[in-house]
């Protein structure tokens, strides 16, 4: 698999593959598809300082080329997480990511004490400054470079995990939301998060999903993601995690060119369990038939 | 060899039961193999995601099992226009099925499309020593399918059977049929609540199998939720209907 080794800064993956928070859960319900340790790493559940039930209702929505969902970070809570499911994960023999979700401010930071004693079984923190499906935190904190570098250099002072901070794309200018993760002292941005859309049912000229709006994802998100990737590779320093809409091998390599150092598989499992079981065998024929690592892809992207 | 894979099958028969629903067979031998009754599958459709559908039959000889899809959207429009031979992808067995262990009698109720899998549990207890009994619930005579003569039927409209709902139908089994049974429902929610508080009342013990729009089927994406009671600050907990369930206690669930 050596040509499919990257490494985000400080972290190597055997592979570029990692399963995107809140589509792989903690990992058990997937290890009975296929062996996860071919993957670069799992992204857990987004966690949250107390347990949260997640929305009431009708949680998700099909729409072209995608789905909108409006789980509402449903978890059992970092207690639970690291009493019941972090010693699982790390088993796994794969990159291990936290996802660290909040209301505030105070819950990021009171996460990451908690999980920085278990900085010899986790490979990196993802901040998730994204979710657009709860009312406070997240995806309202990272919307203003502002909260995002101060969140970010909270967090740097707390602990030397790797900080993934996970951008939303419902920006008008995301660079400078990347360059306020960077300059907060970030390891990695991971671009995009869901687009924040809306279904609605003729019937009853209500929308399909009980908390009015939700996150859109899948291959109908590919070409904001992939536009995002360029533009902040072209900004940043710090490497990114391309996501959003990845579903081939073929979508990888554009990540890769755009400027990704890894990518994050979401929805695609949620459609075919086993979708990153046939991306790394064609990511290995590419790259062993062009004679080519991975990693020497990223940023290769020409503009016009 | 992993425990759990996708299939990508073909459709083997393909008819209609009724003016808007169809009854699909699909071959794939593990599935026919290993699938309990109020167990599921999702099913390719043409559109981007799989659609759940409760297993209605098995036919283990043949390696194929069935599927019985009413026709109310694109996805399901989509499968009804399936032909022998259609290619298809297929998840499953999936969910948690009946539990009749230790059972000895057991009365099966299904509302409309729950004649599915009350279809596939009749035909599973047939081979057991557990004596059954079936209510079938139908709006009209139109609609009535997989019935059999020893079936309690029921219909809304009353042009057939008992005029009624299930509730009327339940009403109507003898003691003997009732005393010491355990009750298995499948159907619209209102009709599984009504179902439920009919067994409780009768001191009986009820399961019920639910419904949720699905996105993953396999307990990943956390989108199917069913409200059970529960021992926090909340009162409640979100159980995922897929993975979870589909089968769940009638007493668990908040309705």
């Amino acid at each position: 698999m050596s040509l499919l080794n990257v490494s985000v800064g400080s972290v190597d993956l055997k592979s570029p593959l990692i399963l995107a928070s809140g589509t792989c859960n903690f990992g058990r319900e997937l290890s009975e598809y296929y062996d996860l340790s071919i993957l670069g790493g799992l992204s857990s559940k987004g966690l949250t300082i107390k347990p949260r039930a997640g929305n009431p209702g009708v949680r998700v929505a099909e729409c072209e080329a995608g789905m909108l969902n409006c789980v509402g970070l449903q978890n059992p809570g970092v207690d639970y997480f690291i009493e019941n499911d972090l010693d699982y994960m790390a088993g796994l023999d794969t990159g291990l990511i936290v996802n660290v979700a909040g209301h505030s401010h105070d819950d990021y930071t009171a996460m990451v004490r908690k999980l920085d004693p278990y900085k010899d079984k986790i490979d990196a923190l993802e901040i998730n400054l994204s979710c657009p499906n709860v009312k406070s935190g997240c995806m309202s904190i990272g919307s203003d470079p502002n909260e995002i570098k101060a969140i970010t250099s909270d967090l740097r002072s707390l602990t030397d995990l790797p900080l993934w901070i996970k951008l939303t794309p419902n920006v008008t200018d995301v660079r400078s939301c990347a360059l306020a993760a960077q300059q907060g002292g970030a390891d990695a941005v991971v671009l995009i998060n869901t687009l924040l859309g809306m279904a609605i049912d003729i019937k009853t000229r209500r929308p399909v999903l009980t908390n009015n709006t939700g996150g859109y994802s899948g291959p109908a998100i590919k070409p904001v993601a992939l536009r995002m990737v360029s533009e902040c590779y072209r900004a940043l320093d710090i490497p990114i995690i391309g996501c959003g809409g990845i579903s081939s091998a073929k979508d990888v390599i554009e990540f890769f060119i755009a400027g990704a150092s890894a990518v994050e598989i979401g929805t695609a499992s949620l459609i075919h369990p086993t979708a990153p079981v046939k991306i790394t065998e064609d990511l290995e024929e590419y790259c062993s038939i062009n004679n080519i690592e991975l990693k020497e892809l990223t940023g290769t992207l020409q503009l016009w | 060899m992993a425990e759990r894979q996708e299939y990508v099958t073909a459709v083997k028969e393909i008819r209609y039961l009724s003016e808007d629903t169809v009854y699909v067979g699909i071959e794939c031998p593990d599935i026919a193999d290993r699938a309990v009754p109020g167990q599921f599958v999702n099913i390719s459709c043409g559109k981007f995601l799989k659609r759940p559908f409760g297993i209605a039959s098995v036919n283990k000889d043949k390696g194929i099992f069935y599927i019985g899809v009413k026709i109310v959207g694109d996805g399901t429009k989509k499968i009804s226009e399936f032909e022998e031979g259609s290619k298809v992808e297929v998840l499953g067995p999936l969910g948690n099925g009946f539990d009749f262990t230790g059972v000895d009698k057991a009365i099966l109720v299904s509302g409309g499309t729950g004649v599915f899998p009350v279809n596939f549990a009749a035909e599973y207890l047939k081979g057991t020593d557990t004596k059954f009994t079936v209510v079938q619930g139908f709006r009209d005579s139109s609609q009535i399918i997989l019935n059999d003569p020893s079936y309690v039927l029921t219909t809304d409209k009353g042009d057939r059977g008992i005029k009624g709902t299930c509730i009327q139908g339940l009403d109507s089994l003898t003691p003997d049929q009732i005393e010491g049974s355990v009750v298995y429902c499948v159907g619209p929610i209102i009709m599984m609540k009504f179902v439920g508080q009919w067994a409780e009342s009768h001191g009986l013990k009820c399961y019920v199998s639910m419904e949720q729009r699905m996105a993953c089927g396999i307990g990943i994406c956390l989108c199917c939720i069913v409200k059970v009671k529960a021992d926090n600050k909340d009162g409640y907990y979100n159980k995922r209907c897929c993975k979870d369930g589909p089968v769940f206690d009638y007493e668990e669930v908040i309705w």
